[in-house]
């Protein structure tokens, strides 16, 4: 007899966790989550996506601050106390997570800490020896960060996690790999004083992404990072009193350089293959992703996976959908994962988002489409915000002429981005966009600007007629 | 039987201390059950304190301003035993003896505390059904009960079931009678249970209150009991489908115009919406759009599975009623069978019934019979009627038609393979005769002969049963006198051939015995109409009175 048994069984409580066992259990289900830390929320909540906004918030505020020195308004240097914001940063990330607890609390879902491995396709076991039968599982498990092999131990090598404490602010710091974790911790530690310098393998900063997204980030971050350095590697780390000793090759990088901090954030790594999923059956790929139907199931029909173990960008509203589709599922609904598009953001100042076909992809497909772009110059609330360096790009089919994808740069670029997104999905076209009142003045205007330039009724700019 | 209970502040949760804001009643008022007696306010929500029960105010001490905690009593109703629905809350509260002992708040796997001491039983948690009957119940007051033993029976509309003790005792009052209606919560029973020594007193911690009656001890709520009862709706809700997902054509359905609300609703329905046109803006698919589609294929308009709604026809145990014995179909009849039903619930059948006059047909078949049977050819009437099906299929081709797959053209066949049904001891069988219309009678006959041995053998090959557009089923060698065969779809139409009778036919003058052959065309009416059919069975009549013609070498 099993120490606890329950109809549903959520490995894990991020936001793909959660989402599903409350899910479930208001659907009647009788649940138990399983968590290994201490706190629910999962990285999301504990140490990515919320800390870290948090942390982009005060370095937003220090560089608007600074920004308006040139329109008449000067502060002055802002005194940081690390303590203080970190201290803040925790008392935000604990309010979600004790409201977790007491969410979990009143849909009676039973909560167990504790690293759950699969004895059988009906049994867990968790590492204090206890056992749960269950009669469905969803394993939401989650990811980690990628440590590079062959690192030395030393405290000044941290990951994003590290990265969170802010503990002592360094100096100077190396941030290695210019994706859209270590480019936000990149914009934090830079506005909190530090000089920043990023290194790439590839060619680009946030490989994958339309190259023209990053002119206007680039604009703005270069001249306040020490470095950015693309098609260029990290060859050797060596701990030294004065600072971490870094070795580079590549055409754009020193050959040597010594930081107080490095921050490794080179990707994440899907944590499916430390479950014992095979002793439940559960097929489990080398790089530890599980594949699933549109229903979320597993190879075992009674066995789920979800979030960022399974395939597809690792985002927490991906988890969250896909936690739905598997709790209704499990429940007897008969729900799909349906979506069409994931939205993508980068929280960088200035932000970067985009949703459905971007152009790279466009390209390789050999999609026929139209594109239009708006130079956020030509925002009134652009402007007002001293920021006209972004713009809002949208795709276009040439034939239905609905919505394919969309791209935009500048700041709130990704709440901008969910009226695309809402776009692709209702199949809306340049007209549905066009034809709808868009508040003035408001950067959301440039989403209607896009659609109008599109069918050539745009007046705001002068552009060629297209039809 | 009147009695007075203690009104209690139910389970604040977290909450400590709680302001009363609002008090709703006053001493005297009469309440229902769940009606608000005082309103208290956290720092996050105002809630109300619903009455326990059906009764009347006696006593009510709170007034505004009050801070109140979990288990406070702040007064007493009036009730009447018997009326008796009661919430429990989330508080165990146990008199024994002269005191009140409020225990602790209920234990964490939401089980009783197996204490002694008077306690209501009550109703657990029924899932999603509320207002159950009572069907039986089976104690009496005074009866010694151990834990688990059945106190009534519940009857839903899915099923009966008893709901069980949690603890052992003798029963004090019985508070339902059959034909009663009760909930969640519901009280069933009063009992005085016997403590269970091994377990702790888990009331040593808590507040000794005075107690409210000395006389009658009431303890009217324990909640959410009988953990082992199961609980209808949840087990429902586990039950997997299947995992096997409807085909859909996952490309298509991906570029599909339509909204999220939309697909979800196709999702649900396995369509596929590849396979739709939108009737909205722009060719949108509406909701509309995937209700007609599905409503399409229930009634056979389109292409789809079919079947899965059909009502079954009942299940019987035979035995019941003599012996029996279970005989397997043939592998022709599980082959033959599910066709068959196809056809019937895909097709909406027509037939049209009618006679031939075969009289000189007869005559002359009979003087050509011997010459050929020398030959070694049975000059059956069947090959007469082939040779005349030949001649009426060139006349109407789109009975020697099918439907295209997608319900919108006509494939009609420039070739004519005429199908017969073979009565074989394996079940029935359809050789095809190949290029009917390129044989005269006498070859008709001889492959007639020779595809029925081989039926009746066992040794058709794959080929000579396939590729037929039109099919003959002739039981007039044993008799009948008009039936209505099942088209062999995908064809459009299949003549029935019963027995031939002697019949008084009117020829202007008088009536004359005549030969008359009875037909029955079973037709497709999407693909042939009834005039057409009978204008067919009118011409193939014709042509089976003109002997000379059908004898006529085929061209």
């Amino acid at each position: 007899m099993a120490d606890h048994q329950a109809q549903l069984v959520v490995i894990g409580a991020g936001p793909g966790g959660y989402t599903a066992a409350f899910r479930a259990a208001d659907l009647g289900m009788d649940v138990v989550m399983v968590e290994r830390w201490d706190t629910l929320g999962g990285v999301c909540l504990n140490v990515g996506c919320i800390p870290s906004k948090a942390l982009l918030h005060a370095a937003k505020v220090v560089d608007d601050a600074a920004a308006m020195a040139d329109h008449g308004i000067a502060f002055g240097k802002p005194r940081i106390d690390a303590r203080k914001l970190r201290d803040w940063k925790n008392e935000v990330v604990s309010k979600l997570t004790g409201g977790l607890t007491q969410l979990a609390k009143q849909r009676k879902v039973r909560v167990l800490h504790g690293i759950a491995k699969f004895v059988s396709a009906d049994n867990l076991q968790l590492d204090n020896g206890e056992t749960i039968a269950f009669e469905k599982c969803i394993i939401a498990a989650g990811s980690e960060s990628i440590m590079l092999p062959g690192l030395p131990e030393d405290p000044r090598i941290i990951d994003s996690t590290g990265a969170l404490e802010l503990d002592p602010l360094p100096k100077r710091m190396l941030v290695v790999g210019g994706g859209i974790i270590g480019l936000e911790m990149a914009c934090v530690y830079s506005a909190l004083g530090t000089d920043v310098s990023v290194v790439e393998l590839l060619d680009s900063l946030m490989p994958g992404t339309d190259k023209d997204l990053l002119r206007p980030f680039l604009k703005i971050v270069k001249p306040r990072y020490e470095a950015i350095m693309t098609s260029t590697k990290v060859t050797g780390m060596r701990p030294t009193v004065p600072g971490i000793e870094v070795t580079f090759e590549g055409k754009n990088a020193p050959e040597i350089g010594v930081y107080d901090r490095v921050l490794v954030a080179v990707g994440r790594r899907a944590n499916g293959d430390q479950l014992d999923a095979d002793k439940a059956g559960v097929e489990v790929s080398d790089s530890g992703v599980i594949s699933v139907d549109k229903q979320m199931r597993t190879n075992v029909p009674h066995i789920f996976a979800i979030g960022d173990l399974v395939p597809g960008p690792m985002l927490a509203h991906k988890a969250t959908h896909e936690a739905k589709v598997a709790a209704e599922v499990a429940a007897g609904e008969k729900s799909h994962f349906d979506a069409r598009t994931i939205p993508s953001v980068a929280y960088t100042d200035p932000e970067i988002a985009w949703v459905g076909l971007t152009e790279t992809e466009a390209k390789e497909q050999g999609v026929d489409y139209d594109r239009t772009r708006i130079p956020w110059a030509a925002s009134g609330r652009a402007l007002s915000l001293g920021r006209a360096e972004g713009f809002t790009k949208l795709l276009w089919d040439k034939k239905t002429e609905r919505v394919l994808g969309g791209a935009i740069v500048g700041p709130n670029a990704g709440d901008l981005i969910a009226e695309i997104g809402l776009a692709i999905e209702m199949g809306a076209d340049a007209t549905d966009i066009g034809q709808t009142v868009h508040p003035h003045p408001t950067l959301s205007e440039t989403v209607a600007f896009a659609a109008e330039a599109y069918e050539g009724t745009l007046t705001d700019l002068y552009m060629p007629k297209k039809r | 039987m009147a009695t007075t209970i203690d009104i209690i502040i139910p389970d604040l949760g977290d909450f400590e201390d709680v302001e009363v804001i609002e008090v709703l009643v006053k001493a005297g008022d009469t309440v229902a059950r769940e009606d608000g007696l005082i309103t208290l306010e956290t720092d996050k929500a105002a809630m109300d304190v619903p009455s326990p029960e059906n009764g009347a105010i006696e006593v009510l001490t709170a007034t505004v301003g009050d801070k109140v905690n979990s288990g406070d009593i702040i007064g007493k109703l009036t009730i009447e035993v018997g009326d008796t629905v009661v919430i429990a809350p989330a508080i165990q509260y146990e008199p024994t003896g002269d005191t009140t002992v409020l225990a602790t708040p209920a234990t964490a796997d939401g089980k009783a505390p197996k204490t002694g001491g008077v306690q209501t039983l009550v109703v657990p948690d029924l899932g999603d059904f509320d207002d159950v009957e009572v069907i039986e119940v089976l104690i009496a007051n005074g009866d010694e009960i151990s834990e688990e033993d059945p106190l009534v029976t519940l009857e839903t509309d899915k099923a009966a079931m008893d709901v069980p003790a949690i603890v052992a005792g003798r029963i004090e009052s019985v508070l339902v009678k059959v034909g009663d209606k009760v909930s969640k919560g519901s009280s069933l029973a009063i009992i005085e249970a016997v403590a269970r020594a091994e377990l702790p007193d888990v009331a040593t911690d808590a507040t000794i209150i005075q107690a409210p009656d000395a006389t009658v001890v009431l303890a009217p709520m324990i909640p959410e009991v009988v953990a082992d009862t199961p609980a209808p709706a949840k087990r429902q809700a586990s039950q997997s489908p299947s995992p096997e997902l409807p085909p859909i054509n996952e490309a298509g359905f991906s570029r599909a115009h339509a909204s999220p609300s939309v697909r979800k609703l196709a999702r649900e329905l396995g369509v596929d919406l590849a396979q739709l046109n939108g009737s909205g803006a722009k060719d949108r698919i509406l909701h509309d759009d995937v209700k007609a589609f599905v409503k399409a294929i229930l009634t056979g308009q389109a292409a789809g599975p079919v079947g899965g709604g059909l009502p079954k026809t009942p299940s019987i145990d035979y035995s019941k009623f003599g012996e029996i014995e279970s005989q397997p179909l043939t592998h022709i009849q599980k082959i033959s069978g599910p066709r068959l039903q196809a056809s019937w619930i895909n097709l909406p059948h027509v037939t049209q019934h009618d006679l031939a006059d075969i009289t000189d047909l007869e005559a002359r078949r009979q003087e050509l019979k011997g010459p050929a049977k020398k030959r070694g050819i049975p000059l059956t009437p069947l090959a007469f009627i082939v040779k005349g099906v030949v001649a009426a299929l060139r006349e109407f081709p789109q009975v020697n038609s099918s439907l295209s797959d997608d319900g919108g053209s006509l494939v009609l066949k420039k070739y004519i393979h005429i199908g017969f049904a073979a009565d074989t001891d394996q079940g029935l069988m359809v050789p095809v005769i190949r290029d009917a219309d390129q044989k005269d009678v006498y070859e008709l006959a001889t492959e007639l002969a020779e595809l029925s041995a081989a039926a009746r053998e066992g040794k058709l090959k794959t080929p000579q049963l396939q590729g037929a557009s039109f099919t003959i089923s002739s039981l007039g060698g044993i008799g009948g006198t008009a039936f209505t065969p099942i088209v062999n779809a995908p064809e459009v139409a299949i003549l029935g051939v019963s027995r031939s009778s002697m019949q008084p036919v009117w020829n202007g003058s008088e009536f004359a015995p005549r030969l008359m052959l009875p037909l029955s065309l079973s037709y497709d009416h999407r693909v042939v109409d009834g005039a057409a059919a009978v204008r067919f069975t009118t011409f193939l009549g014709q042509k089976l009175s003109d002997v000379e013609d059908l004898l006529r070498a085929a061209p």
